[in-house]
């Protein structure tokens, strides 16, 4: 449908306008996801999510900086880092000017009027609109620069419409998306080679959510692998920089709890023990991850003492991440021994524009690697939500959305999304949003033109392991969905569906993870070649660049043989079918058997993660 | 199939809107047919809500309720008055949604052998998916869904040729709701000249035959049991009540809007100039009670419902002579709007809500040339905004605003450009900017009346009495574009044939 509509739109004329409609349309969406009912509503004295938020705009913008994290923690105190304290500090400020009942302090406790709560959904909308809709806009344009127009506009939907964070965010009540909408920001400027931005914004990320840590191995191994990458000089350089950005927003963000402002150096401790609760359990409710499906054979918590948990999740998280960073480590590597001299020399050629350069080889392993390694938090960090979900679910969706409906990311893309969005199902129908979850997964795959039943009805055929996979989950969550209205769970298990929820997801989610390992490999393998060390003898495969071409294509084909050689071969990969024509439109540029750069089109962004090699006579 | 998925997202997401009375006035028909005897129907008055709508609509709720009563037998309880557990917004709201597949039914026959496919689809989505429906049916709650369904089957199979069928439907829809009747001229003489009579003028004496009987067998059908209980006087009594004043709680916006307006502002200037004009003090009293309540003007001579009647029909008789003597198809559509709007514009107690009359007909010649697809944009767009006031409650309007906007910006980009033509003379660029203006003027009047509340409470007290200014301003400037609307319409329709031919035209 959504393919269909934005063809539609193309050939109507109203291409100029399709993404202020896309945006509205969905504000739309999310006014009237906004209508239901949200996380605690009418449940004193606690109340939920929703009056969590609301809280700390009412201390924020009652009360100085060093009592934000102190006031009263057990009613729902502050424990999400600064940027999110700021940020409720804004709101609390036009809440105060708007209506001062809205967040007086304490009285305003559970306050449930029909105007505070548009102005707390306006709120969600606008930051959404203002953070992530343009992040979601940006990569659209930029990961996705070789393809057609109508892709990129597809992608965006795709992107918009998607029911997981829209239920959590605008029907249960949460920021994730500004969480989300700044690591996107942070993955744009890493796409076009601004890793100092990219840092800033990862940064400021996990200020707002300090969730947004499930990434750092990916961003952290992805950076170092670019200083690798750049050499002793150049990448030296570049480490400098980085770790000065990143101290100086941390710095920043924390300002308030630091000495010249706060009146002790334990200051600072306070802040941080709030954001890092360990003193809790290993899993709360019913979260479809390792530990708690386990638990069900295993009583992790009366086998071992909770220290020993903790570092159980600990290793486990870091044994589930390493394979990503191990395989960014050594493509970098590798890289880096086959191409020693020609990287510098490309460095030096290329000083006008030096770091939209050379960083680009492992820019396609990024999505892949932090998948992996949010899903390894996920599934085996401690003290995971299931609305947790939704950090690894990112990186899949950004994926899944530039790909073709035939590939095999597509499947993976489409299955992990509703299997998640499935995962959260307890979550929303306590909350009354049933209604909404099967509504906005009904249009999202409609959306996206997935159709689970056709894919059950047809899981004989065998055609490959995911849709196997995809047939017996969505069997088994239909049969949940029917079961759960007629049969009442015995007394002795009332969270007897919860835990099958687990059960069906969590396999999944395994799989995925597992998938995510699997691509990482494939990827490295279309970087670096087959058997990497081979060096000289192996095909290289010759990267497109993934830069706005229209800055850098008429440069590189008219530079001088030498130059372009070496920009050909670190230019990087290109993320679609556009690029093959390109590829092959150059290799004529380039003088047959004076080089061993070799064409190959690597479109990791479509799925197959294939090498295509097409030999020159040489 | 993915418009019907889409618009039932949305209407499911609207579920828990805000609800109008009228969702508890339709629960209350449920539990009337459910549990008396047909013969206590229109008798009954347990609620205040009692059953004013055709037997038809009497008959339909009985079938509603047999569901309604094995889901929740609290939602047939005639006493439990109020009843908003969630099963009975659930299972009233799925049944808007579901009898208003009749409508999308309908409009999927239109594009199928339309004369241009690609438009009729743009048209029939935008009527599918139309902001008056949303905002009307599934938020505020009523079944227009489905009876405009009906009305769209009957001008479908006029155009089809069957006539008669035409005929028979729209008989049945005005048992269902007889504001229909503001239509009925149209048919009349539409049928009358084109079914009845052969285009030489020779009666058809086979035809009018068939078509009158159709008629009555579904009068009968549906009088026939309140007719053997003499209950017709009641019945007559409930459907129409001409106690009510001229303008409705809120004025629609129509011609006596206007004329409110005009006579409000002659009385401050009386008043402040002191100038020796008849007074009426009753009419005094009527302003300082704002919007509520019957009219009565202070300067200005009174209207009765007389003068209201007769320039309606005057104004329809022009029109219904000019369909006499070019009964076509397009004709017809354009004569039915007119009838619609001309009732609504002149008619004694018109409800905001029968501006759907206008819009849904209007929509159907919205691709036929570039001056249809202007006055349809005006009316729309003055239509729809004269609905916002329907929702009060700060979510839904803000809803309803975006809706509309994006609803909107899908139809006006595809079909304008579809039908765009170069301006003839400076007169008519002229005309151009005003009306652009005009339409640029709601998007401040919009801000006025979301600002209006805040700067009010703001300024403090000296506000009160002013608390229906932003629905006054509404009411008046909906009203400019719904007479120019109609003016440009009237134009259009007499000037047909010389100036106007659109692909309509190619339909017999």
């Amino acid at each position: 449908m959504g393919r269909r509509w934005i063809r539609w739109s193309h050939k109507r004329g109203m291409r100029s306008s399709l993404i202020g409609l896309v945006t509205f349309a969905c504000v739309f969406l999310k006014l009237g996801l906004g209508l239901g009912p949200y996380s605690g509503e009418n449940t004193p004295p606690m109340y939920g999510d929703y009056e969590a938020q609301r809280h700390w705009m009412e201390i924020t913008v009652n009360l100085p900086f060093n009592e934000w994290y102190t006031y009263d923690p057990q009613y729902w105190g502050l424990d999400y880092p600064p940027l999110t304290a700021y940020v409720s500090w804004i709101c609390g400020i036009v809440a105060h000017s708007i209506n001062p009942s809205w967040v007086a302090l304490d009285s305003s406790r559970g306050i449930e009027t029909a105007g505070s709560k548009l102005f707390m959904r306006g709120s969600v909308i606008a930051f959404d609109t203002l953070v992530y809709v343009p992040a979601l806009l940006l990569f659209s344009r930029m990961w996705f620069v070789t393809r057609s127009k109508r892709t990129q506009d597809l992608a965006f939907l795709h992107l918009m419409l998607h029911p997981a964070l829209l239920l959590v965010d605008f029907g249960h009540f949460q920021y994730n998306s500004v969480m989300l909408g700044l690591m996107v920001m942070a993955l744009n400027c890493f796409a076009i080679g601004y890793d100092l931005a990219g840092a800033f914004f990862f940064v400021l990320s996990l200020g707002f959510k300090q969730m947004a840590l499930y990434y750092a191995p990916a961003v952290g191994s992805f950076l170092l692998a670019k200083c690798v990458l750049l050499g002793p000089k150049e990448g030296g350089r570049l480490f400098v920089r980085l770790g000065l950005i990143t101290i100086a927003t941390f710095t920043v963000l924390f300002i308030p709890w630091i000495p010249p402002f706060s009146s002790s150096t334990r200051a600072i401790l306070v802040p941080i023990s709030r954001i890092f609760p360990f003193a809790r359990g290993l899993f709360e409710d019913k979260v479809a991850n390792f530990w708690c499906a386990s638990n069900i054979v295993m009583k992790w918590r009366k086998l071992a003492a909770q220290a020993i948990l903790v570092k159980a999740a600990a290793v486990l998280t870091l044994l589930g991440f390493l394979p990503s960073v191990a395989v960014i480590g050594k493509v970098a590597w590798e890289l880096k021994t086959l191409i020693p001299s020609e990287a510098e020399e490309g460095s030096k050629l290329d000083d006008k524009q030096p770091s939209n350069f050379s960083n680009t080889p492992i820019l396609p392993l990024l999505p892949y690697a932090l998948l992996n390694s949010s899903m390894s938090f996920f599934l085996f960090s401690f003290q995971v939500h299931e609305k947790t979900i939704l950090l690894p679910l990112m990186p899949l969706i950004l994926l899944f959305a530039g790909a073709t409906p035939d590939s095999e990311v597509f499947q993976w893309g489409a299955l992990g999304s509703n299997v998640a969005v499935f995962s959260m199902w307890p979550l929303l129908k306590k909350e009354g949003l049933a209604l909404q979850y099967f509504a906005l997964t009904l249009l999202w795959n409609r959306l996206i033109g997935y159709n689970p039943l056709k894919i059950m009805s047809t899981f004989y055929s065998m055609k490959s392991f995911v849709h196997v996979l995809s047939a017996g989950a969505y069997m088994a969550i239909i049969f949940l969905h029917l079961l759960e209205p007629i049969i009442i769970p015995p007394a002795r298990y009332p969270d007897l569906f919860p835990v099958l929820n687990v059960l069906v997801s969590t396999p999944v989610f395994v799989c995925l993870w597992l998938w995510s390992i699997k691509c990482c490999i494939q990827v490295s393998w279309a970087v670096t070649g087959p058997s990497g060390a081979g060096a000289e003898s192996i095909d290289r495969p010759r990267f497109s660049s993934i830069v706005s071409d229209t800055n850098e294509r008429p440069s590189s084909f008219r530079a001088p043989i030498s130059r372009g050689v070496v920009a050909d071969r670190v230019r990087t990969i290109s993320l679609g079918p556009a690029h093959g024509k390109r590829a092959r439109r150059s290799s004529t540029h380039s003088v047959p058997g004076s080089t061993s750069a070799l064409p190959s089109s690597v479109s990791i962004f479509r799925g197959n993660t294939t090498v295509n090699d097409r030999m020159p006579d040489s | 199939m993915g418009y019907l998925i889409l618009s039932t997202v949305i209407k499911v997401l609207l579920f828990p809107a805000y609800r109008s009375t009228d969702f508890e006035v339709h629960r209350n028909w449920l539990a009337i047919t459910h549990s008396l005897p047909i013969s206590q129907w229109y008798y009954d008055a347990t609620s205040q809500w009692t059953l004013d709508y055709p037997p038809f609509f009497a008959y339909f709720e009985k079938i509603l309720s047999i569901p309604a009563a094995a889901i929740d037998a609290r939602i047939v309880d005639l006493n439990n008055l109020n009843y908003d557990s969630w099963s009975v917004i659930v299972y009233q709201r799925s049944t808007v949604i579901i009898t208003e597949l009749v409508l999308g039914a309908a409009l999927l026959k239109f594009i199928r052998s339309a004369v241009d496919p690609p438009t009729q689809r743009i048209i029939s989505a935008s009527l599918f998916l139309h902001p008056g429906f949303l905002i009307i049916d599934h938020i505020h709650f009523q079944y227009n869904g489905f009876m405009f369904g009906i009305l769209l089957w009957s001008i479908l199979m006029a155009r089809n040729g069957k006539k008669l069928m035409s005929g028979i439907l729209f008989a049945v829809l005005l048992n269902f709701k007889h504001i229909y009747m503001y239509l009925a001229p149209a048919y009349f003489i539409y049928l009358l000249r084109s079914f009845c009579l052969s285009p030489s003028g020779q009666v058809e004496i086979k035809n009018f035959l068939a078509l009158a009987n159709a008629v009555i067998v579904v009068f009968g059908v549906s009088l026939a049991p309140f007719a053997l209980t003499g209950q017709i006087q009641q019945l007559l009594s409930r459907l129409f009540p001409f106690t009510r004043g001229l303008n409705h709680a809120y004025w629609a916006p129509n011609a006596w809007a206007l004329v409110t307006a005009a006579d409000r502002i002659l009385l401050k200037y009386v008043k402040s100039t002191g100038k020796h004009i008849p007074v009426n003090l009753a009419g005094v009293a009527s302003t300082s009670r704002g919007l509520v309540g019957d009219t009565v003007f202070a300067v200005l001579p009174n209207v009765k419902p007389i003068h209201t009647f007769t320039i309606t029909i005057a104004l329809q008789s022009i029109i219904l002579i000019k369909l006499w003597f070019h009964p076509t198809y397009k004709s017809f559509v354009t004569a039915l709007t007119l009838c619609g709007y001309s009732s609504y514009l002149f008619g004694w107690h018109v409800h905001e809500k029968a501006v759907l009359l206008i819009l849904v007909p209007l929509s159907l010649l919205a691709a036929e040339r570039h001056a249809y697809f202007r006055t349809f944009v005006i009316a729309t767009v003055a239509g729809v905004f004269s609905l916002f006031p329907l929702l009060f409650t700060p979510a839904e309007s803000v809803v309803e605003v975006v809706y509309s906007i994006v609803w909107f910006a899908m139809i006006y980009l595809p079909l304008s450009k579809r039908v765009y033509e170069f301006p003839k003379s400076l007169s008519y660029v002229i005309l151009d900017i005003i009306e652009k203006i005009y339409l640029g003027g709601f998007l401040v009047l919009q801000i006025f009346v979301a600002l209006f509340p805040i700067l009010s409470r703001r300024k403090g007290a000296d506000a009160s009495g002013m608390e229906f200014l932003p629905l006054m301003v509404t009411s008046v400037y909906c009203s400019i574009g719904m007479v120019w609307g109609f003016m440009r319409l009237i134009f259009i329709y007499l000037h047909e044939d010389t100036a106007y031919q659109g692909q309509l035209s190619t339909i017999q």
